[in-house]
Parts: C-alpha cells; sequence; structure tokens
C-alpha cells in the first residue's frame, strides 16, 4: 500500500453510502435525517482522500 | 441503547479495514527497526495525527465528555493549558535531541545522556506502566460496553485485544500508525454530529449558556479562587501543576506520544509533527467536551434526558456520552459512534502495546539479557513482547475488575514516578553539567516528594495516610500541588547533586544537549515548513480560543 488516503477514503465512502441508505431512521431527541447528512459527509470526505490519492500518483 | 443490523456492518467494515492495514504494513517489516520504530519512514501529516490519536483513548473520549457535564468548558484546559504548549516545546526544542541523538526510545535516550541506572529505573516504570494503562482501558471499555450494550465483558475485551494484537504482531509500529490515522478520523466523523446535535437542540451556544451557570461555559474567569469553581482549583495550580508539570512530564517525555515524532521520516518532519498535531488538539474540546456541557444544559430542558444516577446517588457523569448518543443517533450513524468508542479504545491500547515493546525489546531485553543476537532475533522478541504486552493488558483487565482498589493504588503509584519526570529532561537537555548521579536521585528524591504529599495532604477523603497537614477542595488540586512539589523537590536535588559529581566530557554531549549539538538550520525552507512560525500560529490561534471563551 503506498498511501493510506485509500484506505481510509474507502472505508469513509463505504460508511457513507450505507448511512445514505437509510436516510429515514430517526432517533428520540431529533427530527432531523442525521444518517443522511452525516452520510453525505463522510461520502465528500472519503472522496477527497481517494481524490488526494489518485492526484499524487 | 440497542445496535441494529447496519450498526454491526459498520462495526464489522471497521474491523476488516484495521486488520487490511496491518496485513498490507507487514510486507514492510523486515527488521526490528522496521517493526519497533518504523525506521523512520513515516510521512509528517500521519505522524501528526497519530501523535494525538495515540492519546485519544476510549478513557480519554468518554472522561473528557463526563468531566465537561460535571465541570464544564473549563475542562478545555486539559487541552489549551495541558496540552498545546508542551506540544509546541517539545517540537521546537526537545525534538532536536531525541530525533538527532538516533535513540530509539526515550529511556535510550537517558541511557546516552546519563547512564544505564537512570535508563533502566525510567524503562522498566514505563513498561509496567503502559500494561498497568492498556489494561485498565481495557477494563474500563468492557465495563462500559456492558452497561451499555449488555455485550458480555469477556467478549468485548478479548475481542478488541485480539483485533489490535492481530495488526500490530502483522505490521508493528507503522500499522499501529497508519490505522492511529484511520481511528483518528473515525473519532472525529463519528463524535462532532453529536456534538452539534446536542448544543442545536440546546438552543445553540447562547441558549446553553442561558440554561447553565457561568462557571459552566467559561474556562479562565471562575479560577481566581479554588472555592468558585466546580474543579476546586487555583488559577497558580491550574498553570504550574496541569499547563507546567503534569502536560510538560507527558508530551514531552512520554515514549508512547514522543515515538509517534521520532518516527518521522527526516528531523524537520519530526519537529513538527507536534506543532501541526496542535491544530486538531485545539478543537478536540469542542467535540468531546462541548457535548458534555450540553448534556447538562439539556437535562434541565424538560426533553426526558436525564444523566443516569450512580448507586450511591448523585448524576452519573461517565454515562454522558452514550445517553446522548442514545437520544441523538438512529441506527446508522450510531454504528459509527460505537466504532468510534472502539476505534478510541484500539488507538489508546495499540499505542501502549507499540511503546511497550520497543521499551521491552531495546530497553530491558537486548540491554539486560542478550545483548548482540542478531537483528532478526530481535525482531522476534518485539513479537513476542507484542503478544506479551496484549496479554497481561488482558490479565490487568481482569484484575482491575476484581479488585478496583488495587489499581488505583497502582495508578497512585506510578503517577508519584511520572511527575518529576520533566525536571530531568529539562535540566539533562538544556543544562551540560547535569549528571546521571544528579539525575537518578533527583527522580527518586521528586518520586519521594509526590508520595509524601499525597500522605500528607487530603482531598474528598483520599490521602492523608501518614498526616493530614492541608486539605485540598478537590483530588484535582491535590494532583496538581502533589506534581508542583514533586518536580520541584527533583529539579533542586538533581541541580545540588549535579555540581556535586562529576560531568561527562562535552564531546560524549554531542547531539544529547543543547549548547553541545548543532541543530540543523530550517532557513532554506520556506516558513510555513519551520517550527518557529508555525508555532507562533499555533500559539495565537490558541490565545484567541482562550479570550473568546474566557
Amino acid at each position: 500500500m503506498n498511501d493510506l488516503r485509500i484506505p481510509i477514503g474507502a472505508f469513509f465512502l463505504i460508511a457513507g453510502a450505507l448511512l445514505v441508505a437509510m436516510p429515514s431512521a430517526r432517533a428520540p431527541l431529533t427530527q432531523a435525517p442525521v444518517n443522511l447528512y452525516a452520510g453525505l459527509v463522510m461520502l465528500v470526505f472519503g472522496g477527497v482522500m481517494v481524490w488526494l490519492a489518485r492526484r499524487r500518483s | 441503547m440497542s445496535l441494529g443490523r447496519i450498526d454491526y456492518v459498520i462495526l464489522s467494515v471497521y474491523f476488516a479495514f484495521v486488520l487490511g492495514i496491518g496485513a498490507l504494513m507487514r510486507r514492510r517489516v523486515h527488521t526490528s527497526e522496521d517493526f519497533l520504530t518504523s525506521h523512520r519512514s513515516v510521512p509528517l501529516w500521519i505522524t501528526s495525527l497519530a501523535f494525538i490519536a495515540a492519546n485519544l483513548g476510549a478513557q480519554e473520549v468518554v472522561g473528557m465528555c463526563a468531566s465537561g457535564a460535571k465541570y464544564g468548558l473549563m475542562t478545555a484546559h486539559f487541552y489549551w493549558v495541558g496540552a498545546v504548549p508542551a506540544m509546541l516545546f517539545v517540537g521546537v526544542f526537545m525534538m532536536p535531541f531525541y530525533y538527532g541523538s538516533r535513540a530509539r526510545s526515550v529511556p535510550e535516550y537517558l541511557k546516552l545522556r546519563f547512564d544505564e541506572k537512570t535508563r533502566a529505573l525510567n524503562a522498566a516504570t514505563f513498561a509496567v506502566m503502559t500494561v498497568f494503562s492498556s489494561g485498565i482501558s481495557m477494563y474500563a471499555l468492557g465495563k462500559l460496553f456492558e452497561l451499555v450494550l449488555g455485550w458480555s465483558f469477556t467478549a468485548s475485551v478479548l475481542l478488541s485485544a485480539a483485533i489490535v494484537l492481530v495488526y500490530t504482531f502483522l505490521g508493528g509500529l507503522t500499522s499501529a500508525i497508519y490505522n492511529e490515522v484511520l481511528q483518528f478520523f473515525l473519532i472525529v466523523l463519528g463524535f462532532a454530529p453529536l456534538a452539534i446535535l446536542a448544543v442545536n437542540k440546546a438552543g445553540g451556544w447562547t441558549g446553553l449558556s442561558s440554561r447553565l451557570p457561568a462557571v459552566m461555559t467559561q474556562t479562565w474567569r471562575h479560577l481566581g479562587d479554588a472555592s468558585q469553581n466546580p474543579m476546586g482549583v487555583e488559577v497558580f495550580g491550574m498553570v504550574a501543576g496541569l499547563g507546567f508539570v503534569l502536560s510538560f512530564g507527558y508530551w514531552c517525555t512520554d515514549f508512547l506520544v514522543v515515538q509517534r515524532a521520532m518516527a518521522a521520516d527526516s528531523m524537520s518532519a519530526a519537529r513538527r509533527t507536534p506543532l501541526i498535531a496542535a491544530f486538531p488538539k485545539m478543537i478536540m474540546p469542542f467535540i468531546v467536551i462541548v457535548p458534555g456541557v450540553a448534556a447538562m444544559a439539556l437535562s434541565q430542558m424538560g426533553l426526558g434526558y436525564a444523566l443516569p444516577a450512580k448507586p450511591g446517588g448523585g448524576p452519573d457523569y461517565d454515562l454522558a456520552l452514550t445517553t446522548l448518543m442514545a437520544q441523538f443517533y438512529p441506527s446508522g450513524i450510531l454504528g459509527v459512534g460505537i466504532t468510534a468508542l472502539m476505534a478510541s479504545f484500539m488507538s489508546g491500547m495499540a499505542g501502549n502495546v507499540t511503546a511497550f515493546n520497543t521499551v521491552f525489546t531495546y530497553d530491558l531485553y537486548q540491554s539486560y539479557v542478550h545483548r548482540n543476537a542478531p537483528d532478526r532475533h530481535y525482531l522476534w522478541v518485539g513479537r513476542f513482547a507484542t503478544v506479551g504486552g496484549v496479554g497481561l493488558s488482558i490479565a490487568t483487565a481482569y484484575l482491575a475488575s476484581l479488585f478496583n482498589n488495587i489499581m488505583d493504588l497502582l495508578q497512585l503509584v506510578f503517577s508519584f514516578e511520572n511527575a518529576p519526570l520533566f525536571a530531568t529532561f529539562l535540566l539533562g537537555m538544556f543544562w551540560k553539567r547535569t549528571t546521571g548521579h544528579g539525575a537518578f536521585t533527583g527522580l527518586l528524591a521528586g518520586t519521594a516528594a509526590a508520595a509524601a504529599t499525597h500522605g500528607l495532604t487530603v482531598a474528598e477523603g483520599k490521602g492523608g495516610w501518614i498526616g493530614v497537614v492541608h486539605t485540598f477542595p478537590s483530588t484535582m488540586a491535590q494532583n496538581f500541588w502533589m506534581a508542583i512539589f514533586a518536580w520541584s523537590v527533583c529539579f533542586t536535588v538533581t541541580i545540588l547533586l549535579s555540581l556535586a559529581s562529576r560531568p561527562k566530557p562535552e564531546e560524549e554531549l554531542r547531539g544529547l544537549v543543547y549548547g553541545c549539538t548543532d541543530i540543523p538550520g530550517d532557513h532554506s525552507e520556506p516558513w510555513y515548513r519551520r517550527p518557529g512560525p508555525l508555532a507562533l500560529i499555533v500559539g495565537v490561534a490558541l490565545a484567541i480560543l482562550n479570550a473568546i471563551f474566557w
């Protein structure tokens, strides 16, 4: 493995996709679609990490 | 709190990734130095994040949230006073000697600078301390998961220990460091939503502040007198005890964190490691402490949220983080949060284990058991030390579950030894007249002073086992003052003994002591890659943060 950003990016892409796939889940004290928002942030973060790694290579 | 299928999937994916990184890192391990020191080959951004992640254990995350609920934003002093200034100091002033001396560990630096007995004292206590720290952390996590998720204590402890063991056994320090970076991002992205949701529910920072006493949302205003704040600490105790002795003693001399910087691929990167790490360290209070503060505001809003009570009465602050997660995290992000908790435990444990195996192999085994073996032999000793360290940690966790008071006692004894250590390093690195006899005797005297302070003072029913000459308003104040006395005694005795004994010749101190070492210049580097300007930027940002939350 040459670049740690690839596994980090891959992990957050998977985690983000899993969260985005279940946007309707709600918690007792909030009506916000937490999974959707957090999932999108993780997808962006994961994508940036992979992009940075590929740009370097 | 119960987890859904998606939560277990996320946890499983995380386990697969950390094991995968360990398996990939195995290809890089050919020598004992590859395994135990990463052969000084790790890029700067990775060592920087690992530098703080190794310290970000489960006890830190859960404990800081609990302290946020109990003491309020003053807990941020553990970062803004009790960490960042020391990180700047070690990067700018001390790293040239750690890295430039080519020592493989902090105890080995002590041997080069002073003598064998000083190294032996530091190595032996450090090795035992890391194993116990790891075990106590493991015990805390096992109990937490048992209480919150209903998981078996044994299953939590053995599963997490087995995963840490596999990836550190395969890839050594590099694997631990690489995984710490993944763990760092997971902790940030796993807990940041909780801080945002909890503060937002409390009405934003303004709403939160209006629901709590001012002392809960300010950092300095109530430090004029120990009776004015829930920590029971006054400004001198805070700055001198936490901000100087304890903080510098940990961040500048503890091999667990220093080892991450020493793994950097150049002297310049090693020096910048703690400085770069200081940036995320400054913002960590918003992720781990603010949720605890918000929990206290939420508990007064009639939302049906309250901290559970302890069996003996009073709120159980240790459950602030997990009860908030249960209220704000639906299945999915809950899995990320629980995985982040597991990751924080693993990063702390892996940090302890990789520091233990290096000190055991180089400072104890190679020095006292088998000196001139082939390198392959030390590689395998390092691997066996990893297994042994994890095994001893598990045993400690079970011991803690049987005899909790023994663990408290051991932690106390180790804190006696830790308190004076920074005086030894400060004099050793910056005063060439300091001698081995002075350093060794100073350390013992400082340790005795710490024990005597504890024995002669009492706080919250603790201490006073010799007699009571003073009562502190809190154990925190007692710890800070114990550290101040220990440091002062160590500093004074080391100077006096050094003046009465013969110093090492200057030529033996090259690369080890300020004034005898040519520190590589950095004037050809752009300003943003130089330690001085970086430290200045961190210092200004730190001052602004303190001013905002004064």
